[in-house]
């Protein structure tokens, strides 16, 4: 059973601790996945349906709040990705002052660092759970170079690897 | 002047709306309603909000759409902005979500997904080389020694989640500790490598 208090504490953990719309993926990953709460499917529908959805394709977080716990989670969900960004107007004061620092520029840049790797590892994840073979790899490199081409819009690299999808499966 | 609550709503109203297709589409009417035909915030100050929301915690642009909201009319203008831009994007994405949930059991749906899931992960890959890529660049026009440690810093990351069991916060921490006492040194002398400032 999901507790809602744990919950939203987690989610907001993982926005409070990253920067950028997926960079709470891998936190949400290591914290949830143990715990039952959510599976490695309901990430990866989540995350697409928030590159489908108008809006910031952070706010894949209110679908996977949806799919893991319903109207409740969608709600928490709310929650946990207003609340952080509000730390900007702290920051936005003091980057006046400090935001030159070579040891702010660095902390920055080490941590975006490590967000990118830890991030690699949940996508090699990802695919080893949706059985890794020539289909799969295929449909991979598709999407990488599909979305290399600057006018294809996101919609239609996952519509074009649904119907492969059908046709492949 | 402040903008009426309702004129403001109005305007992130429509960008929360209008913006398919990503954060990119979104930053990019932000930037046409505000700075270009409002003319709420000028250039300049536009595109250094924007570099602090990169560092800033949570999802970017609701960062850019607070700082925006507090510059034209404090608290009022940041629940107004935040209201209007998140109204029409989360209804929608909860009622995308839930239409899935009807259908996601049916053979076709799992057929669809299985092509689906291998191309998001390749979307993933080119999202974390994009964002890789200027970071490595900026260590690169420091010192031949800072790309190193941040090409080595990725790398652990990655080495560290993959074979132990340490947790992903202390990881990112100690990653930012490393870059930032590295870099801090790197600077203050004058390193034989890197080019004059």
């Amino acid at each position: 059973m999901i507790d809602p208090f744990v919950y939203l504490w987690l989610l907001l953990k993982a926005s409070l601790l990253s920067t950028g719309g997926s960079g709470n993926v891998p936190i949400l990953y290591q914290d949830l996945i143990p715990r039952g709460w959510a599976t490695e499917r309901q990430f990866v529908e989540a995350l697409a349906i928030g590159q489908i959805s108008p809006g910031p394709s952070g706010l894949w977080v209110i679908s996977f709040g949806y799919l893991t716990d319903g109207l409740r989670g969608t709600l928490l969900a709310v929650i946990a990705i207003t609340l952080p960004p509000l730390l900007v107007l702290g920051l936005h004061a003091l980057y006046r002052r400090v935001g030159k620092h070579p040891a702010v520029e660095g902390f920055v840049r080490g941590l975006s660092l490590a967000v990118i790797g830890i991030f690699l590892v949940v996508l090699a994840r990802l695919l080893r759970s949706s059985g890794l073979d020539g289909r799969t790899l295929l449909l991979a490199s598709l999407g990488l170079l599909l979305g290399l081409a600057p006018r294809v819009p996101v919609i239609a690299v996952l519509g074009l690897a649904g119907v492969l999808g059908v046709l492949l499966f | 002047m402040a903008p009426s609550s309702l004129l403001l709503f109005r305007v992130w109203l429509l960008l929360g709306l209008q913006s398919f297709g990503g954060g990119t589409a979104t930053l990019f009417l932000i930037r046409q309603a505000v700075v270009e035909k409002h003319r709420w915030v000028p250039e300049p100050e536009f595109t250094r909000d924007w570099a602090i929301c990169q560092i800033a915690p949570g999802i970017n642009l609701l960062g850019l759409t607070i700082l925006i909201g507090f510059r034209l009319a404090r608290i009022r203008g940041i629940v107004v902005s935040l209201v209007g831009l998140l109204l029409p994007s989360v209804v929608i994405t909860v009622v995308m979500t839930a239409l899935y949930a009807e259908v996601k059991e049916l053979d076709l749906v799992q057929a669809a997904l299985r092509g689906i899931v291998p191309a998001t992960v390749g979307l993933g890959l080119l999202l974390a080389i994009r964002m890789a890529r200027p970071l490595l660049q900026e260590s690169r026009l420091i010192s031949h020694r800072s790309l190193l440690l941040s090409a080595m810093l990725l790398l652990a990351s990655a080495a560290s989640v993959t074979f132990t069991n340490l947790p992903v916060v202390a990881v990112l921490w100690a990653a930012g500790t490393i870059s930032a006492v590295a870099n801090w040194w790197w600077r203050r002398l004058p390193s034989p490598e890197s080019p004059p400032a």
